[in-house]
């Protein structure tokens, strides 16, 4: 298993990298279908080794980003240079790449080993070779055994696996994962999730996945890429992206958060009603409408002391902790605050109770009136 | 900016891209020679006069103040409109037995309704003549009326149209929602307002597409009326008599103008049906079972063993004139009327004309047609040439085939038409008989595509592999049941076709349908008509042969279908 892993290795990276060796550069890439802009200006560099996500609303035009590296579609303007090379105007058969696509596209009419195979076919490699290849691929997938069955004759899971044992065959540079998991229910999707994130660290491939799930892409990439309506509204790893969001939309994409309509008051502060509370600095003039985003966990809930006071008006039980929705009594809106079950026997929660809010400044940010909007 | 928008705007050729663009060209000049060049040489022609001047629209002007011409206009409709009203009352009331009822037999029912396509639309006129001519034996059923002319027409028609309509609206039928008729059930709808509100709404495209089918195929047929229409004549026998009989190009032309108006009108209707039918039925819609009613099952198993009953007789009549000596005065048994002594050159040589011609269809067409919808439903780029392509490839079923043989004349046998030398060679048959029937194949061909996993072509060029391995080793197998279907439907249809082919076969390349109808005119009535029982029993093996392939196939080396 070890000799397998360091061939596999060897193939892909021939010289050892550094994790900031770029080995994609998009370069202002805009991809126009009639009068609808699909991709408005993209320019994103992806390191060599990198488990990049791509995540975003359907629409949001990832999947056509992804589609444009693979050059299946063609950029209206832009240019893509992967590892140094101008490949914006290759055909799809001469880039570097394999893919899994969200159906797999495995051939229905070829056993597992001629689907893995496929590709190696084709280079005129010596039977041989191709065996002791795709029985490589299988072990690494978990499926030896199956080389004769067909792909209906497989489960969901194994069919993915398959699908992903083919697109690695021919040891491409870069590994295209376009929803790979949402066909699977829920349980294998978990299982399968940490598989294929343990395999790519292992091999050191290059990988862009897209996907509408934000569980996947934090559980699984190294920078996300948070897309909306064709632009890029945010880069960084999944605790960048989940702890600062750049955009109202960021943060509302990603987890639960509270939005509230505040009044801005100085750098560092805002009126929700006309409770000052305090926020992490901003540069939105006094005196604007804003909106307040706070994330449920992090509002505090005691039954006496603070100035902003909340009604109980509905308490959920969800496990670990309790959802508690609070209406603002003075400002009149609602606010969603998650306790922890161990905490919440402390403040002996039930609905029309009156309760002090605290929000941490430190977890409250300010954005534009108007923008959370998905 | 500006300066990269440019630069990135042109994709560089690569040799796969190239051999792509090469066959699509060669896919859009197949139809464009087969196609539109004759038919435009046919519109030419219908403005000239016989010394090849322009001189407008004078022969359609000398067409109209013919009342010997003009009349077959009101002909034609009249034979259409009442078959069209047989064939699709009576196919519905079979299609609703198939579909609705839990009548007996629907297998046998259904193997016996397909029967009559097997044959050349010649045969079931022969038969009537047998039936219902001035011998027949059925004579007094028509009471004192001649079977010569309408009656005889819409009989002959109705017998091998019915099997079109038949599937059209056993297809319409099938799709049924259980849920409605539930609801109408629990909401106590007595069963004639649940057949007005839901059944008859829920077939209503599929009705009105198969009311056009069967008009068009009606107004342009020629084998019937062509033997059974005596002084009677329609649309169609007046292209073969003005263009064979009278040496008259430009009137021929003129007539195919007019027979083209009512095809292409109910080509457009059809099309624009098509566009609406899209998403009728819900994905959640769950199929509707009958429950037994013996009352009602056998009542529509009567209704149905009686049409089978006529189409067994009708075949049968063929069968039987064809191995008796003498119709009425010597019914003894004999093989001679296979001799074909009738025709100079045996009759055999057209039955093997007749099948090299349905093999060479059966296989380039398929192929070709395929191949052509492939490159349409299944490739980037080239936008206006593949538009181009399946626009021309849904034309074939708006052009009769009188009209399509005559164009190929026109344009073929041309002076100075550098493809001159195709005239009269087995190559112009092929080419004629694949055009003529490209539009079902076209048709089936997309279906079975568009349910093909739309990234398989994307996987291949990821893999590196061309474009041409992905389609031999995944695409042309996946799709093998619509492949065999094809050629089938090639194979039937060029073994049974009179009409375009008529005008186009020279004494080496006689096919065993024109065969049947020089018999017919030379009075050789049991010769034509077994002939005509030759080219269905042919047919029958054939399309016997691909079911059994068919099953084998699924069975052995499509093995992957029943892994699931």
């Amino acid at each position: 298993m070890h000799t397998t892993m360091t061939s596999l290795l060897a193939a892909d990276s021939p010289a050892v990298m550094t994790p900031t060796t770029p080995h994609l550069r998009i370069n202002t890439v805009t991809k126009r279908f009639g009068s609808f802009t699909a991709l408005d200006g993209i320019s994103l560099t992806i390191n060599e080794g990198e488990f990049v996500c791509f995540l975003g609303p359907s629409g949001c035009g990832k999947t056509t980003l992804l589609r444009t590296i693979a050059g299946l579609t063609k950029q209206t303007t832009g240019t893509l240079i992967q590892r140094g090379n101008d490949i914006s105007a290759l055909p799809t058969q001469a880039r570097d790449f394999g893919i899994v696509f969200q159906s797999y596209a495995l051939f229905p009419n070829l056993t597992v080993f001629n689907n893995v195979a496929y590709g190696l076919r084709n280079r005129r490699v010596d039977r041989a070779h191709i065996h002791a290849r795709v029985a490589e691929l299988l072990a690494l997938v978990n499926l030896t055994g199956s080389e004769t069955k067909y792909p209906a004759a497989l489960s969901g899971g194994q069919q993915q696996r398959v699908a992903l044992a083919r697109a690695l065959a021919t040891e491409p540079g870069l590994l295209l994962l376009d929803e790979p998991l949402s066909a699977l229910d829920a349980r294998v999707r978990g299982h399968l999730r940490s598989q294929i994130k343990a395999l790519q660290a292992r091999l050191g491939v290059t990988t862009i996945m897209v996907t509408h799930d934000q569980e996947e892409a934090l559980t699984m990439a190294d920078r996300i890429v948070v897309m909306n309506h064709g632009v890029i509204e945010q880069v960084g790893t999944p605790a960048e992206i989940y702890h600062q969001p750049a955009s109202a939309f960021v943060a509302s994409f990603i987890g639960s958060m509270n939005f509230l309509d505040v009044t801005v008051q100085g750098s560092t502060q805002a009126l929700v009603g006309s409770t000052p509370c305090a926020c992490l600095p901003h540069t939105l003039a006094s005196g604007q409408a804003a909106q307040l985003a706070i994330r449920p966990e992090t509002v505090a809930l005691s039954r006496d002391g603070g100035a902003l006071k909340g009604e109980v008006v509905g308490i959920e039980f969800l496990g670990p902790f309790q959802r508690v929705t609070l209406h603002l009594t003075e400002a009149d809106q609602t606010l969603i605050a998650d306790v922890p079950s161990r905490d919440s026997s402390d403040l002996d929660l039930y609905v029309g109770q009156t309760l002090a809010i605290h929000l941490p400044a430190e977890a409250a940010r300010l954005y534009p009136a108007g923008s959370s909007h998905q | 900016m500006i300066a990269n928008a440019f630069s990135t705007s042109a994709t560089k050729p690569s040799l796969e891209s190239l051999i792509r663009l090469l066959a699509l060209l060669a896919g859009v000049a197949l139809l464009v020679v087969g196609l539109l060049f004759p038919l435009v040489a046919m519109l030419v022609k219908s403005l000239q006069d016989r010394a090849g001047d322009f001189i407008g629209l004078a022969n359609f002007a000398q067409y109209f103040q013919t009342p010997a011409l003009v009349n077959s206009i009101a002909n034609s409709l009249r034979v259409a409109l009442m078959t069209t009203v047989a064939v699709v009352g009576l196919a519905f009331v079979c299609a609703y037995g198939i579909t609705r009822t839990c009548m007996p037999g629907k297998r046998l029912f259904r193997m016996l309704a397909i029967l009559p396509i097997l044959a050349p639309s010649l045969l079931p006129a022969i038969s009537l003549v047998y039936l219902f001519g001035n011998q027949g034996f059925l004579r007094d059923v028509l009471a004192g009326h001649s079977i010569y002319g309408p009656i005889g027409i819409v009989i002959g028609m109705s017998f091998w149209i019915f099997p079109h309509a038949l599937m059209l609206l056993t297809t319409a039928l099938t799709n049924s929602d259980a849920r409605l008729y539930e609801a109408a059930e629990a909401l106590g709808i007595p069963k004639w307002r649940t057949f007005l509100t839901i059944t008859l709404p829920g077939v209503r495209y599929g009705l009105i597409s198969c009311l056009f089918v069967v008009f068009t195929l009606a107004i342009t047929d020629f084998g019937v009326p062509k033997i059974i229409g005596g002084q009677f004549s329609v649309l169609a026998t007046d292209v073969y008599r003005q263009v064979v009989g009278q040496q008259n190009f430009q009137m021929g032309a003129v007539v195919s103008v007019i027979l083209l108006l009512p095809a292409v009108l109910s080509f457009i209707v059809d099309r624009w049906i098509q566009r609406r039918q899209v998403a009728q039925l819900s994905a959640r819609a769950v199929p509707w079972q009958p429950t037994a009613n013996p009352l009602r099952d056998w009542i529509f198993a009567l209704l149905c063993y009686t049409v089978a009953g006529v189409i067994l007789l009708v075949i049968g009549t063929a069968v039987y004139a064809s191995l008796i000596q003498f119709w009425p005065y010597n019914l003894s048994f004999t093989l001679e009327h296979y001799t074909f002594q009738g025709m100079a050159d045996g009759g055999w040589g057209a039955w093997f004309n007749s099948l090299k011609l349905a093999f060479s269809v059966a296989l380039v067409g398929t192929l070709v047609i395929f191949f052509n919808a492939w490159l349409i439903e299944k490739s980037e780029g080239y936008r206006p040439l593949r538009q181009g392509l399946h626009f021309m490839a849904m034309l074939p079923m708006a052009v009769p085939g009188m009209v399509l043989g005559l164009a190929y004349i026109f344009f073929f046998n041309q002076a100075g038409n550098p493809l001159n030398w195709l005239y009269g060679t087995m190559a112009i048959l092929v080419l004629n008989t694949l055009v003529h029937f490209y539009t079902v194949c076209h048709l089936t061909s997309v279906t079975a595509l568009k349910q093909l996993d739309p990234e398989f072509e994307a996987v291949g060029a990821s893999l590196k592999v061309p474009f041409w391995i992905t389609f031999s080793r995944v695409t042309l197998p996946v799709s093998l049941p619509a492949v065999l279907d094809i050629s089938v439907y090639l194979f039937v249809n060029a073994m049974t076709t009179v009409s375009a082919v008529v005008f186009l076969y020279n004494s080496d390349t006689r096919l065993a349908s024109v065969a049947v109808l020089h018999l017919d005119e030379a009075g050789y009535f049991a010769s034509a008509a077994a002939m005509a029982v030759l080219i269905f029993l042919t047919s029958l093996v054939v399309k016997l042969l691909h079911a059994v392939l068919t099953h084998v196939l699924l069975n052995n080396a499509q093995r992957w279908r029943l892994a699931g």
